[in-house]
């Protein structure tokens, strides 16, 4: 029987209902449980749970729900989506420190720095450059910074013996100089197949913050890349970052080849040496062969260098999202969950280190450093590194670096002073327009009338 | 009948004709109107997802005039639509040809032929990558033992896209051989059998009888490689990631990238907007030129 008119009318009305009602947004007020999002890194879950635990078994009131953030290409793409449709946790560890600034100036994070007792912790936390570090452009703090991974470089003990050298090369002309000398062609064919060292030659903007930027915060002993929202790295430690790479390829010292899924060259002993982080530890004991030694040492350095050697940290923070209805709870979650004790189990669990000051001087990370000397290293070296710097264009910023870094250091097609000052250009100009946007920005919300 | 009888029952027809188009006008409306109207309003705005949309003119396309990587990326995707389409046209052609007759094995072959066409495109660029490697490449080691100088297959910017196309060629012929052989059957017999009997050669057959009579199959072909070939994402985003010195930047990858890895919403519409009428341009170029050879 066809269907009348009057009755389709009743049923577009009732699935408009139904959709509307599943449209309102549910009232969040009365909510007493946090959610929070960790990585999908096993330790990280493993320690989310001790942190929640923790705070659920002396909080009755205001509880925590910890879950790795959902699957994805990665955890930006997934944090937008959340954000888009409105689904974001309220609290979110593992947010790389560059990206914290394209958030906050789109204004869906809490500025944590209006919440009580923040300041008090930040400045037992963190040091003074710390907190300049993650202090957005317009003043307010959106992140507590949570763990860094200092970037230093791995090699393979075989090579001082080999080479008859009493320490890992530390320059850039002793490095190159033993480079020469380890790259062989092991099988006649005319081509090397054992090389010094191996760094990523991909395009991706994340891939610079492995060899390049490490390279040029050594170098420079820390210096910024952006500085006043200009490009501050026209420099000549930049030049002699580039040139030193651009000769590693040129001589063919860095290999070209792409290690593909099962295949590492390092535990093969093709490659000598390569620049990683503390992660690579916990990897090596498990594949690696029983007489395979390695150690760690600061990134190598321009001849002339004084100073402290820097280098970059990788370093993650906590944020809590708009969306949180509890704020203040939120940021007390976060404080107990760094606390000294709290610290010190993700350290214990994750082999990672907590971004937090005189690390290795406090008893219980003292001791630990002790029975773990690899780590020692990683922390001693914590003490000279940097993040990022405040920029809501900070991919964009890598990319172009990148692009100049393929064209110059793997290609050769530009000198190093020409790459570094196209790039200085290119960024330049990038940030004129997203400052242009900011302030028009700014101007729309002083415009906008209060409600 | 009268009139008004005639109308009611119209009336009544014509609503449960629409009722039943109902889910799909829906989903037309949805998924296609929408995006569309949507897309064109995006290309006069500002958007990073997260912030509001912020109106800008004709900002995104004078932009996208001046940019100089966008055009390379166009460049690059005609360049692999030189390359790959002739090769995959050739081909399959030859192949369905070939896989046409009674030969020993035939329906092995076949079925081999397709079998790429249905494995993941992750998997197969996964599998080249390694086939393409510079130091422990199968190709390359193939090479050497016949005594001749590895390849640089996806690191010499001359190359790299060439390596691509190779690629995606060995991945789609087989769907292309089924539709030659779907068009080589429909040409009689009797046909051929004249032919001989004029004493004409094989080639004269092919190029007299066969040619002809698959046109709109070889039009089909051109159409879908050449749309599929616009389309170029998985093989650069996964084993180049646009390099080297952005010879493998596909138009695709690049609005992906300004998509997605930028966040220039707006921007990456207006790409897009663009691209898709580069597209409907040449394929109207192809379609006129095949008509006129018709």
């Amino acid at each position: 029987m066809p269907l009348k008119i009057h009755q389709i009318h009743h049923m577009v009305i009732y699935l408009m209902i139904c959709t509307s009602w599943s449209c309102v947004p549910k009232n969040n007020n009365q909510k007493d449980t946090l959610t929070y999002w960790t990585s999908n890194n096993g330790g990280e879950i493993k320690y989310a749970a001790w942190a929640v635990n923790r705070w659920n078994a002396d909080r009755q009131n205001i509880q925590v729900h910890s879950q790795p953030i959902p699957e994805g290409q990665s955890s930006e793409e997934i944090l937008l989506a959340a954000v888009v449709a409105g689904t974001t946790p309220d609290i979110y560890s593992n947010i790389w420190q560059g990206l914290v600034e394209f958030y906050s100036s789109s204004g869906i994070l809490v500025a944590l720095d209006t919440l009580d007792g923040f300041d008090a912790f930040i400045h037992v936390r963190c040091d003074s450059a710390t907190i300049a570090e993650i202090t957005s452009a317009d003043g307010h703090i959106y992140q507590v910074p949570w763990k860094i991974n200092p970037i230093m470089t791995i090699y393979n003990k075989a090579v001082l013996k080999e080479q008859g050298l009493e320490k890992f090369p530390s320059t850039y002309s002793t490095y190159l100089d033993a480079a020469s000398k380890y790259q062989k062609d092991t099988n006649g064919d005319g081509h090397a197949d054992q090389w010094f060292g191996n760094t990523s030659m991909k395009l991706a903007w994340y891939q610079r913050l492995f060899n390049f930027y490490p390279l040029y915060l050594s170098a420079s002993n820390g210096q910024p890349l952006i500085k006043n929202n200009k490009a501050d790295f026209n420099n000549k430690y930049a030049v002699q970052t580039m040139e030193f790479l651009q000769k590693l390829y040129n001589a063919n010292y860095f290999s070209r080849q792409v290690e593909s899924a099962g295949q590492d060259f390092f535990i093969a002993e093709r490659f000598a040496s390569k620049w990683t982080g503390p992660w690579e530890i916990e990897y090596l004991e498990k594949f690696k062969n029983k007489n395979f030694e390695y150690d760690f040492c600061p990134m190598p350095v321009p001849d002339d260098h004084q100073g402290p050697l820097y280098t970059y940290c990788d370093p993650k923070s906590m944020v809590v999202f708009k969306t949180c209805t509890q704020p203040q709870k939120a940021f007390d979650f976060i404080k107990k969950m760094m606390d000294e004790q709290g610290d010190f189990e993700f350290l214990k669990i994750t082999n990672q280190l907590p971004r937090r000051k005189y690390i290795d001087t406090l008893p219980q990370f003292k001791k630990y450093f002790e029975s773990h000397p690899q780590m020692k290293l990683f922390a001693d070296q914590a003490k000279h590194v940097r993040g990022s710097d405040v920029s809501e264009s900070m991919i964009e910023v890598f990319d172009i670096l990148s692009q100049e870094y393929e064209a110059c250091v793997i290609y050769q097609k530009k000198s190093p002073a020409q790459a570094i000052k196209d790039a200085e250009i290119a960024v330049n100009v990038l940030l004129d327009a997203a400052s242009i946007n900011r302030a028009k920005r700014l101007q729309d919300t002083k415009n906008t009338p209060i409600q | 009948m009268t009139q008004e009888n005639h109308k009611k029952r119209w009336h009544k027809k014509s609503w449960t004709a629409y009722l039943m188009i109902a889910p799909y006008l829906l989903h037309l409306m949805a998924f296609v109107c929408f995006p569309v109207v949507f897309s064109i309003i995006l290309t006069f705005h500002k958007w990073n997802i997260i912030s509001p949309m912020e109106y800008i003119g004709f900002e995104n396309y004078r932009h996208l005039w001046h940019d100089r990587l966008f055009w390379k990326a166009v460049i690059n995707t005609l360049f692999f639509l030189v390359v790959h389409i002739p090769l995959q046209v050739v081909i399959a052609l030859a192949l369905a040809y070939f896989l046409n007759r009674k030969i020993l094995f035939r329906a092995f072959f076949r079925a081999s032929f397709f079998m790429p066409v249905v494995v993941s495109g992750v998997v197969i660029t996964i599998m080249w990558q390694q086939l393409y490697g510079l130091e422990t490449g199968v190709l390359n080691g193939l090479l050497h033992s016949i005594g001749l100088d590895r390849v640089e297959w996806l690191s010499n910017p001359s190359i790299a896209m060439i390596s691509l196309a190779i690629m995606a060629t060995w991945k789609n012929v087989g769907l292309y051989i089924i539709l030659f052989l779907v068009g080589l059957q429909t040409v009689p017999i009797s046909h051929y059998e004249a032919a001989e009997v004029e004493g004409a050669s094989d080639w004269q057959q092919f190029r007299y009888i066969t040619l002809p009579a698959i046109n709109p199959t070889v039009f089909l072909v051109f159409i879908l490689s050449t749309i599929g070939g616009f389309s170029l994402f998985i093989e650069p985003y996964i084993m180049t990631d646009g390099g080297p010195l952005n010879s493998t930047l596909s138009a695709m990858l690049y609005i992906y990238r300004q998509a997605f890895g930028y966040y220039h919403m707006g921007y990456a519409t207006t790409l897009g907007l663009c691209f898709a009428i580069m597209i409907l341009i040449v394929v109207a170029i192809q379609k006129k030129y095949i008509e006129s050879n018709d």
